[in-house]
């Protein structure tokens, strides 16, 4: 029998960033004992890098907004592929997320009235999101992480122990979870610092691990994003949807080459920020397409007009949805009218006072200075697309968060349907917020639900789980695993990337068989304590898995839609929007696609579109009589 | 460029003591302490442990002490080092060692959770958020910029000295709920700080505000929470 350490739990929630806190807030308030799981320790997640703010109707900007605009939005950001209902509820209950987190303590900038400001953002009709700053993911984690001491201490107060109710297991990974038949028992793991096996017993565990960016080279993710819930959930039967949609930030730093990919946030856009090519020329006003061409301006004096009346004047086209201006930067670049560093001149130094820079974008500034000894307030960025999120994950219900296998939930970005082909800036940290809740609460009825019927832990399971994390011990002579990721990475940077074409995807799916191969025999050298040769193997067949999914649902996917661009085939196609893509594991570990068809929208939600917006989406019979 | 770093390596399972290892590692200038790290790991030697996130300062995984200072390791570029000279890398002064630069941060988020680091509010939730100006916003602006690296900790002399003592970061973390105007756990907090392992023993050495990534004035927070204590209001 396999030595280790034994924890029983209600609810389980592995990954601690923004929509793991929250689901485990949830679980403990409706009275489940829960523990939080993570890789890193606790308030390192990558939510703290968000940077733009929390998108939420409000109206405390501009009293024009309410939720149905904000769905309006996110549909036409995602290209209507979204899970309309997912998209709903976040419209609706964003709002009241973020004021609750503000009555948990968090930090916000306000309006001259006192009340929560908010500012402009790409794709988003109007001022919506909730913001500090430009570190608004640091505060809403720190936050989360606060009322999480706060309920341990009300814990005490009651029982004596801190950890009676809500325990974090801090760097810790989990690397298979486990059944009982069909439904979840537990989850099997190792703590990262002594190797030593853990195994929690529990009916529930809620996905919350994040994306999927270290499987490419140039990405604004951090070590954390190797896939791990999105394998896990397929090991467990479950299924994975929209995987082919990837979402590159238009800015990423380009330059110098060892912080290329990190992140340039989308407010500088919002507050004022321009892209130029080398030429000097405001690029973007040539690649407004016509689904959107009636909310851009076409001149840079009514743009520029827009920052001080947004009623009477069209908005900048430098916020367009993420994915057009990706690809628009893509093409200058590939023109010959990119910077020095082969990117594209992100500018507000002309636009802007220094010293409103500095306030209004102070980690920027001070990002520039040390990273790259550039002065934003006195000279222009260069920035270039770097991979930034996945907008396909585990197929959930909307209401409850619960995959197709019974006990297992996931929230945030491993998650997925919410933003159908493209996630519109600032309505994933809101994501985090609503979804991470709901998780909570379906975890708790499902709880509820199974009464005394609690799934059991097979001890042969678990044997083979330990069998399985030792086995790069197992083997002499074979590679580094930093060697086959890092091929790994750049095979899906130059072969799955932002730009597709069919023969490059297959070249993709045989060198991902080949690495199949190599990670099946790679080496790793010392022992189980703290080694991160050994973590990173257990990682790699994560990325491998998740690769296997966006390279197989990319290829079949023939066209064009938000994070997903066909070289081969530009256009959208509306019978493409009617379809979904759902990946499942077969029994030799290799990844199946099969076709399903949408649930059609709702008509009371169909009916808050104009009927010509609608004929650019959908097919002539889904259109509203 | 061709760079000696010097790294203080420890593994408790091979050795008990730690030692001193140099690389020889080919970097850019503008090459960060964690590129250096990242490339010993990656080409030479598969076990050297760091912790590392979001590489680029604001998750607060990496600090150590880089020629004998405290910093962020994604935040630090080599030419910044005098890199004609061996740069050395060692782990953050003041916590347990566990492997090579990973210390043991528990007794660090120890003092974190003690000074109640959560709002505290009487009477009923509000339903929307409650209205706070914009001046009152500000005054506590510098201290939620903490990003919990425990660079300002484990700088400081006193904390060196004797475990017991809350720490900067402890103090900060405080501050921001001392001053925030919504927050009505004041006196407690303070009562807190007013231990003998609290804020009196600061001596004002500065070294946490040099060593702060964030630039936040570690001291002049700790200040005002004297100042705080000793007129008894904010």
């Amino acid at each position: 029998m396999t030595e280790l350490e034994r924890h029983q739990y209600d609810v389980v929630v592995i990954g601690a960033g923004g929509a793991g806190l929250r689901a485990a807030i949830e679980a403990r308030e409706q009275g489940k004992r829960t523990a939080i799981v993570c890789k890193s320790l606790f308030g390192k997640a990558h939510t703290v890098m968000a940077e733009g703010g929390c998108a939420a109707a409000m109206g405390n900007a501009n009293s024009n907004d309410n939720w149905q605009v904000h769905y309006r939005d996110t549909m036409r950001g995602g290209k209507f592929l979204n899970n309309w209902r997912m998209a709903e509820l976040h419209a609706q209950e964003a709002p009241d997320r973020v004021w609750e987190l503000e009555t948990y303590g968090a930090l916000f900038d306000r309006t001259p009235d006192g009340r929560i400001s908010q500012r402009n953002f790409g794709g988003h009709s109007y001022p919506r999101l909730a913001h500090v700053g430009d570190r608004t993911g640091l505060e809403l984690i720190r936050t989360l992480q606060q009322k999480i001491v706060s309920l341990q201490q009300e814990d005490f107060q009651a029982t004596g122990d801190y950890e009676a109710n809500l325990k974090v297991y801090a760097e810790c990974t989990i690397t298979e979870l486990l059944k009982d038949g069909d439904a979840i028992s537990g989850a099997f793991g190792y703590w990262r610092e002594s190797g030593r096996f853990i195994l929690f017993d529990a009916p529930a565990v809620i996905l919350a691990t994040g994306g999927v960016g270290k499987s490419f080279k140039v990405t604004s993710n951090s070590w954390e994003y190797t896939g791990d819930g999105h394998a896990l959930a397929m090991r467990a039967g479950a299924t994975l949807i929209n995987m082919e949609f990837i979402q590159f930030h238009p800015t990423g730093m380009v330059w110098p080459p060892s912080v290329k990919g990190i992140l340039v946030t989308e407010s500088v856009r919002g507050d004022g920020g321009v892209l130029r090519n080398s030429e000097g020329k405001r690029f973007m006003f040539d690649y407004v397409p016509d689904v959107f061409r009636a909310q851009y301006a076409d001149t840079e004096e009514e743009a520029d007009r827009w920052y001080k009346d947004a009623d009477n004047n069209r908005r900048p086209p430098e916020l367009l949805p993420r994915d057009e201006v990706a690809r628009a930067i893509n093409s200058e670049v590939k023109a010959g009218r990119g910077t020095p560093h082969g990117g594209v001149f992100l500018d507000v130094s002309t636009r802007l006072p220094a010293e409103e820079i500095k306030r209004r974008l102070p980690s920027m500034h001070h990002q520039f200075k040390e990273l790259a000894d550039v002065d934003i307030t006195a000279e222009p960025m260069e920035v270039g697309p770097t991979c930034h999120y996945v907008m396909g994950g585990v197929e959930v219900d909307p209401d409850t968060a619960s995959s197709v296998v019974p006990g297992l939930f996931a929230a945030g970005e491993v998650a997925g349907g919410m933003h159908g082909s493209n996630r519109l800036g600032g309505n994933s940290l809101s994501d985090l917020l609503v979804f991470g809740r709901r998780a909570g609460m379906g975890a708790a009825m499902y709880l509820d639900s199974l009464g005394a019927n609690r799934p059991k832990i097979s001890e042969a399971d678990v044997d083979a789980a330990a069998a399985e994390a030792l086995a790069p011990f197992e083997l002499e002579g074979g590679e580094n695993p930093y060697t086959i990721h890092q091929e790994l990475q750049q095979s899906m940077n130059d072969l799955v990337g932002i730009i597709r074409k069919a023969e490059e995807m297959e070249q993709a799916l045989s060198r991902l068989a080949e690495f199949r191969g190599r990670i099946a025999k790679m080496t790793v050298e010392g022992h189980r304590q703290f080694n991160p040769g050994w973590h990173l193997a257990l990682d790699l067949r994560n990325m491998l898995t998740v690769s296997e999914c966006v390279a197989k649902a990319a290829l079949e996917r023939e066209e064009s839609r938000g994070g997903h661009t066909r070289d081969d085939f530009p256009g959208m196609d509306a019978e493409w929007r009617k379809l979904l893509l759902v990946c499942r594991l077969n029994a030799d570990g290799s990844v199946d696609v099969t076709k399903k068809d949408q649930i059609p929208m709702r008509d009371d939600l169909l009916e808050l579109f104009e009927l010509d917006e609608l004929k650019k989406y959908l097919t002539e019979e889904e259109l509203p009589a | 460029m061709d760079v000696k770093v010097k790294i203080l390596r420890y593994n408790p399972e091979v050795t008990e003591d730690a030692e001193w290892v140099t690389y020889a590692v080919t970097l850019q200038p503008t090459d960060r302490v964690l590129d250096a790290l990242h490339k010993i790991k990656w080409e030479q030697d598969g076990t050297l442990t760091f912790r590392r996130s979001c590489a680029h300062g604001v998750c607060g995984s990496d600090a150590m002490r880089i020629n004998g200072r405290n910093r962020l390791a994604c935040k630090t570029l080599i030419k910044d080092l005098n890199p004609d000279r061996e740069i050395t890398v060692e782990p953050i002064k003041g916590l347990p060692v566990l492997k090579d630069l990973v210390v043991d941060m528990e007794p660090f988020f120890d003092a974190y959770r003690s000074v109640m680091p959560f709002l505290v509010t009487d009477g009923h939730e509000p339903s929307r958020e409650r209205i706070q100006s914009q001046a009152d916003r500000e005054r506590f602006d510098d201290t939620t910029k903490c990003i919990l690296c425990a660079a300002c900790t484990t700088s400081c002399p006193v904390f060196w000295s004797d475990g017991q003592y809350f720490g900067p970061q402890a103090i900060v973390g405080a501050h921001r709920f001392i001053f925030d105007s919504r927050d009505e756990g004041t006196e407690q907090r303070l009562e807190i700080l007013n231990d003998k392992e609290g804020v009196w023993r600061c001596r004002t050495t500065f070294n946490c505000t040099d060593a702060c990534p964030r630039g936040i004035e570690v001291t002049k927070a700790i200040q005002e929470v004297k100042r705080a204590l000793i007129f008894r209001r904010v």
